[in-house]
């Protein structure tokens, strides 16, 4: 099993909404989708869904041509669409008949669901009677019991309670755990960084960056340093070339452009017999990269 | 497959609306509404009496100018002599000339308990006095029926003919010759001429068919537009199109609630149906029937039909509906429901466009209105050259007025217009099958235009999408 989104475009008159997105997924495991917003996310994954389709492209799964109607696809939408006036259960037996299931193992499949996400007490409801988090647990369910290869996440977390996010965490972790090729698109960082292998950072529908996560940061190296001691640092910082990124109670961060220079405030701290309680060297966080690369851009 | 599908939506859309207690109280309401219609049509006119009543005004036996205890005479043309006085008194008329003045007899008359009247005979002259006819006015008083006096108005024109008649010569015995009536009909060559009952049912069913259809169709067409527009902008519409083409949506959405909209026509029809043969034997509707299965009394208007009871309208009318009974072929019946059926597909293809072309429910009602106003255009057109047969209900006789028949053939009006064209024989089976071939030829332009731009603008988020730009979006696939 293998995805492959070649080279893909869509314009919408002289807006240019992606424009040749490329990316593959030859092993399970989570892709991230990343951009600002208005970046290409929700189109690019509506083309690879096949709900619009690309001016040029193409995106192919197992080598042939692939329709999300076509294929068991699991996708949770960014903006969540129910039924209001429908009972849940009925809704989400259509949506899995629609899937290809049968009624009896929708029911089947539904029993585990509801159980696993602590909905059971709302299947007989309507999904006006539901908070905003649980009608976000009854998508969560449309998109994964028809046990799908490929899953689509879009921003899955967002607006719930950190119960919740648990949650939903737990599951998508469980989803890795059987194989499932994922595609997850989220301004939560951390949360990407917590299960991604692979990203593309979008912007203006172009890549900016993309590939394997450990690799794009070994890339950029031990780059980020952050010291907390009990004394003025900020002068020793200086002399070591070092400038301040962000000063705060947690401690004093700095980008530095060689270990040598973090070496060399270390020793001055200590040889100082300033009190350290902090010293971190590390490679970038998701965040930061995300920021530098389309941050930069937005501000251009 | 853009449509494989279509039939779980078809299912879910047609279960899920049955389910609502909008249409289940809408249903129970009217049915309730209509058997109570048809039980009472049939049912009223036997517990008050009014068949009767009907016959008693055709006949003449409700009044008579006898009812009236005085009969006063004021005859400023001194046409009228003492021998007409005479007769008059021998036919039972309290009849005599008077000198007293109009005014002060009508306001006596017009506060008088009892049946008294005053009729007024004056000439009519043309500029040079030469003599053009008579006017008779009749003033009955409070206490008088209007029936009595028709029958005076009725006595004092045979007095007056009679008297005018004789003045120039015609003989007592001769008189009742000259009262032998000649009617004239013109009759456009080709067109059958039928009796009135059938031109009032001919006029009536053409004004009534098209507002029940339109109702129909239209009512459940917003109801498919107002379906994808909730779909669309909940985002259910996102999730469903992971699992189905957007074509297979509309496909079944559409033909969900025509199932819905054909369902409940054939259950208020069999609602009417069956009140009407429940209450039958209470009602006039039991003698129409035992008329129409009674071919002896049907073939003759004397005695068999006098020796049964049965009036020579009662006969009239069951011949109307026998008339109207055998328009209800297996082919007329089949053509009335494809009509209806691509009828509702094409305003509601279209209704699905304009649901599917707005991003917020608040605009649903202005994207509404173009298509609104080409339904109400549609139906006028069926309705309104009905009107204008007034006509028919005069001589009984069927006419078409070149509007009506372009109604038959024009896809916004025919499907309102063809039914009641059908069923009551005013176009052949052959024209039938014409207009429905255009209209289904119709049907066919539209499901293609909506295949074309359906999944473009389905997910189309922003600003309303003007029909004229989905037409355009059309063209250029």
């Amino acid at each position: 099993m293998a995805l492959f989104v070649n080279n893909i475009v869509k314009k919408y008159g002289s807006y240019t909404a992606v424009d040749g997105l490329s990316f593959e997924m030859t092993s399970p495991g989570v892709f991230a989708l990343l951009g600002t917003n208005g970046a290409g996310k929700t189109t690019s994954i509506r083309i690879i869904l096949g709900m619009l389709a690309a001016d040029s492209g193409s995106v192919k799964w197992d080598g042939k041509e692939f329709l999300a109607a076509e294929k068991p696809v699991g996708y949770l939408a960014e903006e969540r669409g129910l039924y209001p006036k429908y009972k849940i259960s009925d809704q989400l037996i259509y949506f899995l008949t629609l899937r290809g299931m049968t009624k009896a193992n929708a029911r089947q499949a539904l029993d585990y669901w509801f159980d696993r996400l602590n909905v059971a007490e709302y299947r007989n409801k309507t999904a006006e009677q539901l908070s905003k988090g649980n009608q976000q647990k009854i998508q969560l369910i449309a998109a994964l019991a028809p046990n799908p290869e490929l899953i689509i996440l879009d921003e899955p977390l967002s607006g719930l309670d950190p119960v919740n996010a648990e949650l939903f965490k737990s599951v998508i972790r469980e989803e890795i755990q059987k194989n499932k090729y994922i595609i997850m698109s989220s301004h939560q960082m951390t949360t990407i960084e917590e299960f991604c292998r692979d990203i593309v950072i979008l912007n203006k529908g172009k890549s900016l960056l993309q590939g394997n996560l450990n690799e794009i940061k070994k890339s950029y190296g031990r780059v980020k340093l952050t010291v907390k001691a009990d004394g003025d640092i900020r002068a020793m910082a200086e002399e070591c070339g070092l400038t301040i990124t962000e000063d705060t109670p947690n401690g004093t961060s700095f980008n530095v452009k060689s270990e040598e220079q973090a070496h060399k405030l270390l020793n001055m701290i200590i040889t100082g017999k300033i009190p350290l309680i902090k010293y971190e060297l590390r490679e970038p966080t998701l965040n930061e990269i995300f920021i530098e690369k389309a941050g930069g851009t937005n501000e251009n | 497959m853009r449509t494989k599908g279509w039939q779980s939506v078809f299912r879910f859309t047609f279960i899920q609306h049955i389910k609502t207690k909008t249409f289940i109280i809408g249903t129970v309401i009217f049915g309730v509404i209509l058997s109570a219609i048809c039980v009472l049509t049939n049912i009223l006119p036997v517990i008050l009496g009014a068949d009767e009543a009907i016959d008693g005004i055709i006949s003449g036996s409700e009044g008579s100018y006898k009812d009236f205890a005085n009969i006063f005479v004021i005859d400023e043309t001194g046409l009228l002599t003492d021998d007409d006085f005479s007769s008059a008194k021998e036919l039972g008329a309290v009849i005599s000339k008077t000198d007293r003045g109009a005014d002060e007899l009508i306001n006596e008359l017009s506060v008088m308990e009892t049946a008294e009247a005053l009729v007024k005979i004056t000439s009519v002259n043309n500029v040079n006095k030469e003599l053009l006819g008579y006017s008779a006015n009749i003033y009955y008083s409070e206490g008088s029926s209007a029936a009595s006096a028709g029958s005076l108005s009725d006595f004092i024109y045979t007095l007056i003919d009679r008297r005018k008649m004789m003045d120039l010569g015609v003989s007592e015995e001769d008189y009742p010759k000259t009262l032998v009536y000649v009617n004239c009909t013109a009759l456009k060559a080709g067109s059958k001429q039928v009796d009135i009952f059938t031109g009032m049912i001919n006029y009536i069913v053409p004004l009534i068919l098209p507002i029940i259809l339109f109702v129909l169709i239209i009512s459940y067409g917003q109801t498919v537009a107002q379906s994808i527009a909730t779909e669309k902008t909940s985002r259910v519409m996102e999730l469903l199109l992971v699992s189905v083409r957007p074509l297979a949506v509309v496909i079944g959405k559409v033909l969900a609630m025509g199932l819905v909209s054909f369902g409940q026509a054939i259950l208020m029809s069999s609602i009417c149906g069956i009140s009407i043969a429940i209450s039958a034997p209470f009602g006039i509707m039991g003698k129409m029937f035992s008329i129409i299965g009674n071919s002896e009394i049907m073939n003759s208007a004397g005695e068999s039909a006098a020796m049964a009871g049965v009036s020579l309208e009662e006969i009239e009318m069951a011949k109307g509906l026998n008339d109207i009974f055998k328009n209800f072929t297996p082919l007329n019946i089949i053509l009335v429901l494809v009509i209806f059926i691509l009828g509702f597909l094409f305003f509601s293809l279209i209704a699905a466009l304009v649901g599917a072309s707005i991003s917020r429910m608040e605009d649903l009602t202005a994207a509404m209105q173009p298509f609104m106003l080409f339904a109400v255009f549609g139906m006028y057109l069926s309705y309104f050259p009905v009107i204008f047969n007034a006509d028919s209900l005069s001589d009984g006789v069927v006419t078409t007025n070149p509007v009506q028949v372009f109604s038959y053939y024009f896809p916004l009006s025919s499907p309102f217009a063809l039914p009641g064209a059908i069923l009551l024989g005013t176009l052949s089976p052959i024209q039938a099958i014409i207009a429905s071939v255009v209209l289904a030829a119709c049907v066919v332009l539209i499901a293609i235009v909506v295949s074309k731009v359906y999944e473009a603008i389905i997910l189309h988020n922003g600003n309303r999408i003007k029909f004229g730009d989905i037409l355009k979006m059309a063209a250029r696939k």
